[in-house]
């Protein structure tokens, strides 16, 4: 019986057939390797001349070429025929796309990010209200890293359909201040102002030129607009910075930010609104009647 | 450059000097205050910028045995080496430059402004010279140099006077004097609004008298465009033929091209 057993099992690995599998994985295990280094060569050969975002991408080609060739032809080894599986990779991918829309809608989007380029690996980027550095572009998603040190999965499907922003594709920035002055101030000197804060603060570059909107009359204000223009990297310190000097140079000018406020008026024929000022009521009166 | 230490309150700034541990070298250069304190192995340093208006004309170079406040940095060395030189330098951005007035180059005519930039004081130590920090002697506003928002480069900013005769170029203590010679040889006239000054590809060169010069800039406008074929005339200008090199170009120029010299506008 033993026997019997052990005769089938050497016949079975003494076969051709035993032999394909094994040449199959060796196969398989070679490509493996062969595509994890060779995928890292165009990188190391070009160096510095790659950007992160080339240098994944080419990484990732070279590495699914290599395994696809590899898989290819261990199957071929296993006697499969290449044409009748391409066939029906292609009804598969059918049904697959059927089971699976969400997933392969995203795939399709990932390819047209990754040919379009919107953004790069290294860029900071706004998705809806989701403000971060990209961390990676792949298929599926684009994975952030957000200020906080989070890290969010944005699928691509949401990219290619909204509005994204990049935040570090021009080297420099605008920076708009919103700001409202009392009605009784003077508009030309507060420009002047303001103008002499931009001129002072070396962040704020001198051309493009500050811009100076007075965008019209608030409830209780005259409301301006003051645009000044940074490096991107010196954006944040232009934005504390411009902020801290137009409040000193505003106290210092005895121009007022004002609070907003509304008049009453009880009409003409009425007289002014009663005032009755009480005497400060002690806080341990009650305490002293009881 | 570099030649024996000098005894303070002697020489020009720009000459190495021993600072032994526990003492600070001030160096006081127009609105900045540099002060250098030797403390065993490591070199404290400070800089301050005080406003122009209350800039000393002059340099003043005293050592003294008070520390740094606050807010220093340390470089610590291996080996404690007392000797440290200020080190005159040019920006390490382009300027550019804004006349107060409006000036024209007419078709066919060349002249030539004269420009005075910060200095920029690199603080070297050790006898090999090593570099430990760079400061503006006053830092000039950022601004953008290029035909729009999306192109262009990051520059200094500066404004001028665009003198073009040079008994009248104030000479102090902190700036670098740069002559720019301006060629328009295209048909039209040519209106200076704003110039780039190729900084970083500029040396640096000193007199016995404390003033500082550059290479000379030689721009040359062929089309009616805002590009200009820039040459550096390398050595000191003619009129300070006795000025010594105190520091080389950042970088070297590349070859002739075109370049981007005048206004650079964008609407």
């Amino acid at each position: 019986m033993e026997n019997a057993l052990v005769d089938s099992l050497m016949a079975f690995f003494t076969s051709e057939r035993a032999l394909a599998i094994v040449r199959a994985i060796v196969l398989l295990a070679a490509g493996l390797m062969v595509a994890a280094i060779v995928s890292r060569l165009p990188q190391r050969l070009m160096g510095k001349r790659f950007t992160p975002h080339q240098a994944m991408l080419t990484r990732r080609l070279v590495y699914y070429v290599i395994l696809a060739l590899f898989i290819a032809s261990a199957l071929r080894e296993l006697g499969f025929s290449l044409g009748v599986l391409l066939g029906a990779a292609g009804v598969l991918s059918v049904a697959i796309g059927f089971a699976s829309q969400t997933s392969a809608s995203n795939l399709i989007s990932g390819l047209f990010l990754i040919g379009e380029r919107p953004f790069e690996i290294g860029d900071l980027i706004r998705v809806g209200t989701t403000t971060g550095e990209v961390l990676s572009i792949d298929l599926l998603s684009v994975k952030l890293r957000t200020f906080d040190n989070l890290y969010v999965r944005i699928p691509n499907e949401q990219l290619i359909k909204g509005e994204v922003t990049t935040l570090t594709r021009f080297p420099i920035r605008r920076f708009d201040l919103k700001i409202r002055v009392a009605r009784k101030e003077d508009i030309g000197r507060v420009r002047e102002v303001l103008m002499d804060v931009a001129d002072r603060n070396p962040l704020c570059l001198d051309e493009p030129r500050p811009l100076f909107i007075f965008t019209g009359f608030g409830e209780s204000s005259l409301d301006i607009q003051f645009s000044a223009w940074a490096t991107r990297e010196n954006y944040l310190d232009l934005l504390n910075s411009l902020q801290e000097d137009v409040k000193r140079a505003f106290d210092a000018a005895g121009i007022e930010i004002p609070f907003p406020h509304r008049a009453l008026y009880a009409g003409e024929e009425t007289r002014p609104f009663p005032v009755i000022v009480h005497s400060v009521i002690p806080p341990d009166s009650d305490s002293g009647k009881a | 450059m570099a030649g024996e230490p000098a005894p303070m309150n002697q020489g020009l700034w720009w000459m190495p000097r021993h600072v032994v541990s526990g003492r600070t070298l001030r160096l006081r250069l127009g609105p900045l205050i540099i002060k250098a304190h030797r403390s065993g192995s490591e070199w404290l340093l400070s800089a301050e910028e005080v406003d122009e208006t209350e800039a000393v004309p002059g340099v003043m170079l005293e050592m003294s045995d008070e520390r740094p406040d606050d807010k220093y940095v340390r470089y610590a060395c291996r080996d404690p080496q007392d000797r440290i030189a200020f080190r005159p330098m040019l920006a390490d951005r382009p300027m550019v430059v804004r006349p107060r007035q409006a000036v024209f180059v007419l078709p066919g005519e060349e002249t030539i402004f004269y420009i005075s930039t910060p200095v920029w004081v690199g603080v070297v130590a050790g006898e090999n010279d090593q570099l430990l920090r760079e400061i503006p002697a006053s830092r000039p506003s950022d601004t953008w140099f290029g035909p729009s928002t999306r192109t262009g480069e990051i520059c200094y900013a500066a404004r001028t006077q665009a003198r073009n005769v040079l008994a009248e170029v104030p000479m102090r203590a902190y700036r670098v004097v740069t002559a720019l010679r301006v060629e328009n040889r295209a048909d039209s006239p040519l209106p200076v609004e704003k110039l780039s000054l190729p900084a970083p590809l500029l040396s640096t060169w000193g007199r016995e008298d404390g003033s500082l010069w550059s290479d000379t800039v030689h721009l040359q406008r062929v089309t009616d465009s805002d590009m200009a074929a820039i040459r550096v005339e390398p050595g000191p200008p003619s009129y300070a033929s006795d000025a010594t090199l105190l520091a080389g170009p950042r970088m070297q120029a590349g070859k002739g091209g075109l370049v981007r010299a005048f206004s650079g506008f964008f609407t």
